[in-house]
């Protein structure tokens, strides 16, 4: 499954439509922080660099941010997890943060793929 | 990393580990959010045998005490419990402790698994300077550190008694413990023998929760057989994560947060706790309150964290001693220290990234006890 998207080391999902890279938080993100009671993505409109803020989740006990695995601007925000943060924790796959359209398509090279990224997870873990 | 006699089980049970004060400690089995509301509507079991236990005991440890700690631990019922700060020679806190009373003369302090080392030293110190500044007073006192030979469960919740009652047979009570047990009033302890153990199981009806509550320190090798017993009767296993979110519902103190060696106890709100009455070390603390404790609840979604700084009528006034999200209220709560000269008002603005937030200030508890 999954072997459209790619992955940050910050565990950002990826998936790439032409120029417009969607972006979420991993299910493996999502188990570590627990309940998710907070989110917030960075609005519409905002030019991020890469690795820049582009949202904030917080569990019960910790907050962290999502970072931008490409550089551009964020050309929509899903506010509507605001309203229902708990759907990272139900659906991480589908509940999106931001939509950035990318200046630089070369960034995409260095994310990883689904097994490079199990694989990551699973050194962060021992 | 040391582990507590449970470790085994946490990892059975799925649970999530992680260091704490030198301990690999369960932080959350299913879930945060679950475990609070379980303690808050039902049950839930905790294993806490991480904190330390300090004996102190021998002719003239009462006295002693009553002169280490901020609050009177002699002239109590044999059976009370005493809840008292530990306080350095400059008022600052070196922990916050429950003392029980074992026999005359003999006393079982419960500490922080983070401080006990540190604790320790400032007792053993603080003996001798006892015995300098009090040379006609009888001090054959002895501090012995007793963490290895107990493991501790909290059994916390409204339900917790009739839960224990329900098990009573697998734990071996007999018809005078539970009637005991039945009327054992909050902050008393009760003495249960535990067959091939010189040690008694101590069941107090304390905890850290705000629910009624019960704790059992247990001959360590038996905190299994124990733990075990509530596990197969479904109680919920609670992490630390569940326990530090119910204690700060519950208004409840942190060592390292609402007081540290900086923050006294004058300063951290727990001067109900301090005896000023009473002739102890820190007193001079009363001479150094510069800070006081506000409680605040998020206007808004955010959630305050520690060391968010707060703002009052547009002037920084302090920061965020302990924050998080409360399951029950759904939304963000704290303690916060603020200069002593702090206007008195009822809303105030905490620094959350990039923006000012409002926040209301309230009365703690945020959440009562059932």
């Amino acid at each position: 499954m999954n072997q459209e998207l790619k992955f940050s080391k910050t565990h950002e999902w990826v998936k790439v439509e032409g120029n417009i890279a969607t972006i979420g938080l991993t299910d493996f993100a999502q188990e570590q922080l627990g309940d998710i009671v907070y989110a917030e993505p960075e609005p519409e409109g905002t030019v991020v660099e890469l690795e820049g803020i582009i949202g904030t989740v917080e569990s019960v006990k910790a907050a962290s941010d999502l970072y931008a695995p490409v550089s551009g601007e964020i050309v929509e925000a899903n506010v509507e997890i605001e309203d229902e943060p708990e759907m990272i924790n139900r659906a991480p796959w589908e509940t999106w943060f931001v939509k950035i359209e990318m200046d630089d398509l070369s960034q995409l090279d260095v994310l990883l793929d689904q097994d490079a990224y199990d694989e990551f997870c699973k050194e962060e873990q021992a | 990393m040391k582990k507590t006699p449970l470790y085994d089980r946490h990892v059975a049970l799925g649970a999530r580990m992680v260091e704490y004060a030198g301990w690999n400690m369960p932080v959350q089995y299913e879930g945060v959010r679950d475990e609070v509301l379980a303690v808050r509507e039902a049950t839930g079991i905790f294993d806490v045998s991480h904190m330390g236990e300090i004996r102190v005991k021998g002719e003239g440890a009462g006295e002693f005490l009553d002169w280490l700690l901020t609050r009177r631990v002699t002239g109590k019922k044999p059976d009370q419990i005493t809840y008292a700060i530990l306080s350095a020679a400059d008022g600052g806190t070196v922990d916050d402790l429950l003392s029980y009373t074992m026999a005359e003369e003999d006393y079982m302090l419960v500490v922080n698994a983070a401080n006990k080392d540190k604790d320790l030293v400032h007792m053993n110190e603080s003996l001798v300077a006892y015995k300098e500044a009090y040379p006609d007073r009888k001090a054959d006192v002895e501090v012995i550190d007793e963490s290895d030979l107990y493991g501790q469960i909290a059994v916390q919740g409204p339900g917790s008694l009739d839960c224990i009652l329900e098990v009573a047979d697998a734990l071996e009570l007999t018809e005078e413990e539970r009637e005991e047990l039945k009327g054992l009033k909050r902050f008393r302890q009760m003495f249960v023998p535990v067959k091939g153990e010189s040690r008694d199981l101590i069941i107090s009806r304390t905890g850290y929760t705000g629910e009624n509550g019960y704790e059992f320190y247990i001959p360590i090798a038996k905190t299994e057989h124990y733990w075990n017993i509530f596990i197969d009767a479904e109680v919920v296993p609670c992490g630390l994560g569940a326990r530090d979110t119910l204690r700060l519902e519950a208004g409840m103190p942190l060592y390292g947060h609402e007081m540290s060696s900086e923050i006294s106890a004058l300063e951290g709100g727990m001067s109900f706790f301090v005896d000023l009455q009473h002739e102890f070390q820190g007193s001079v603390m009363k001479d150094k309150v510069t800070r006081r404790q506000i409680a605040l609840e998020s206007d808004t979604r955010a959630i305050p964290r520690d060391g968010y700084e707060v703002y009052v009528e547009g002037v920084k006034a302090g920061v965020i001693t302990s924050g998080t999200f409360s399951p029950v209220l759904e939304k963000g709560i704290a303690f916060a220290l603020v200069d002593i000269d702090t206007p008195e008002v009822s809303h105030v603005e905490v620094q959350v990234r990039k923006n000012l937030q409002p926040f209301t200030v309230v009365k703690a508890p945020f959440v009562a006890g059932k």
